[in-house]
């Protein structure tokens, strides 16, 4: 082996041996989104963790991304999910009860290339980050509204269209809900946005709390899924107060 | 001192060492028909965007040219290629549709009608700038001083009779909802535009339905065609692009359907298996990310019903 061989593969080395809990993405937002959204509380990056999400965003206005943290089992508690450097990062918290599994799919906005990161919550106070990479030619963030563009959406809003599949022994339940989602950086357009989500049994006993926030497209695309095949309500209210309910 | 002058004259000729040149070759596929191949590549820095087919006839009243391609250098070069193989002028450009890599190249051509469906014109007006702005982005300097120029004469769909050649036009939807064929009834070449993909996955950003699509395929394969010029792809003297097509086009539209019916998100849908029978195809999977993205929430709004109380 050559000398230049053997200096090549130290400098690869090196860095990877010192930095065990380095980003695996290295993004210099990392430290900036440990403290603010998780506290700088104790964290693992976790290949359990799955986030999935295209290559490339082929319309930054609606990306989707698939979060899926069952290889946790029970032990998870709450899931955060952001994108790096939006201008708005955050896009939803998620507390699944014992009913529900650690899994979410759903469509976003992204304003350039951007790490997508899901932080879980286990029962032992310890973040497990999983991470993705989309690239974009970017600006889904400032993108004029295509809902606010179709005529009559006002009497739509709140509008559900939904489905339940059966997955195994689990159901998947999928639905879309018309709504602007406007995220107060287009034309001068306030904040009006989903912004709070329940799952509910038939009794009304709250399964899974969802937040939402407005990085989450306009006329949102959900999946969650839930044990067995029980009946499930799905409750939400925007920043206006405007409450909607639907029936899976 | 004198080696600094050196690298530092070296860098400000760089650039004109470096000058980046579309390499058209005109190539003969009839009697006074001409191609201009392009690649079955993506769009990069690399090929400036040349990965298109466009072509010209040459008429005893002069040159009709089908497809400018991608930037004002390759519509400049497009002109020098012609200019290579006939003394006659420019007379006519038609444009296929209003896709960036057959469109942009056509500043080189405004000296001449520049001639498209009515519906072509009205889709470069509102997304031209955005589809050149996303060039500039993809292959950079090779699109320099391109400007977005919309066409200047509306086409309907008939018989185009120019200089003692009848061109039949036809007006279909399937690629973009405004889709120009034209077959040149003395050769019996078809320029079939972007409804024919060959040997490369085809793009759906603005297909009203594969459904259309498919019809489209039904019209133009029952043309009396002798060859076959694909909008991307190699010519062929056979129905094989049309079995592609539909073969291609029916396992799209079934993984999407079949998708939604069983409750799959996009990014499951993106990582279906491609079919080993399409290896040859080139750029399936990235077409396959795009076409989830511009097609999946319709088949999702089919599989999905209203649940709101
Ligand atoms: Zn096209």
């Amino acid at each position: 082996m050559s000398v230049r061989v053997l200096l090549l593969l130290m400098v690869f080395h090196a860095p990877s041996a010192l930095a065990a809990e380095a980003d695996p993405l290295q993004s210099v937002m990392w430290e900036y989104h440990h403290k603010g959204l998780l506290n700088s509380e104790p964290y693992v990056f976790d290949e359990r963790v799955k986030v999935q999400v295209p290559p490339f965003a082929e319309d930054s206005r609606q990306v989707p991304v698939h979060i899926d943290a069952r290889a946790l089992g029970d032990e998870v508690v709450r899931i955060e999910a952001w994108a790096d450097p939006n201008p708005i990062p955050r896009i939803f918290t998620f507390t699944p009860g014992e009913q529900v599994v650690p899994l979410v799919a759903i469509r976003i906005r992204v304003e350039q290339a951007t790490p997508i990161r899901a932080a879980v919550l286990t029962r032992d106070g310890v973040w497990h980050i999983g991470s993705a990479k989309v690239d974009a030619a970017g600006g889904g963030c400032t993108a004029p509204s295509v809902v606010r563009a179709q005529p009559g959406w006002e009497d739509r809003l709140g509008e559900v269209i939904g489905g339940r599949f059966a997955r195994g022994d689990f159901s998947r339940l999928r639905l879309q809900v018309s709504h602007p989602m406007d995220n107060g950086l287009v034309g001068g357009i306030p904040e009006f946005f989903l912004n709070q989500a329940e799952l509910r049994d038939a009794d009304g006993q709250v399964l899974a709390e969802l937040e939402l926030y407005p990085a989450v497209a306009e006329n949102p695309s959900l999946s969650l899924e839930v044990k067995g095949a029980q009946d499930t309500r799905l409750w939400l209210r925007d920043n206006n107060g405007n409450e909607f309910e639907a029936a899976l | 001192m004198r080696l600094l002058l050196l690298m530092f004259a070296f860098c400000l000729t760089l650039p004109a060492h470096a000058e980046l040149r579309y390499t058209l070759q005109p190539r003969q596929i009839a009697d006074d028909v001409w191609l201009l191949e392009g690649s079955t590549d993506n769009f990069d820095k690399a090929n400036g965007g040349n990965i298109v087919n466009t072509g010209f006839i040459v008429t005893a009243a002069g040159v009709v040219v089908i497809d400018s391609g991608p930037s004002r250098r390759y519509g400049e070069a497009m002109r020098a290629a012609i200019a290579s193989v006939t003394d006659r002028p420019v007379i006519k450009l038609l444009l296929t549709h209003h896709h960036p890599d057959h469109v942009l190249g056509n500043q080189a051509f405004a000296d001449v009608p520049i001639a498209a469906l009515a519906g072509t014109t009205e889709l470069l007006r509102e997304q031209g700038n955005a589809m050149a702005e996303n060039m500039y982005r993809l292959v950079g300097d090779w699109m320099r001083g391109t400007e977005v120029v919309l066409p200047s004469e509306t086409l309907a769909p008939g018989t185009l009779e120019i200089g003692g050649r009848s061109l039949r036009l036809l007006a279909l939807r399937g690629h973009t909802g405004a889709d120009l064929a034209i077959l040149d009834e003395r050769s019996g070449v078809l320029f079939a535009g972007d409804i024919l993909f060959y040997q490369r996955a085809l793009t759906t950003p603005n297909s009203p339905g594969l459904d259309v699509w498919l019809e489209d395929l039904d019209t133009l394969e029952a043309l009396p065609w002798k060859r076959l010029v694909a909008g991307h792809g190699p010519v062929a003297d056979d129905a094989a692009p049309f079995v592609q097509m539909r073969d291609y086009l029916g396992w799209l539209d079934g993984l999407l359907r079949d998708a939604a019916s069983g409750g799959a998100d996009m990014n499951e849908v993106i990582q279906s298996p491609i079919p080993e029978r399409f290896a040859g195809i080139s750029l399936t999977r990235y077409e396959l990310i795009r076409s989830v993205s511009h097609l999946y929430p319709r088949y999702e709004a089919m599989a999905l019903q209203r649940v709101d109380e």
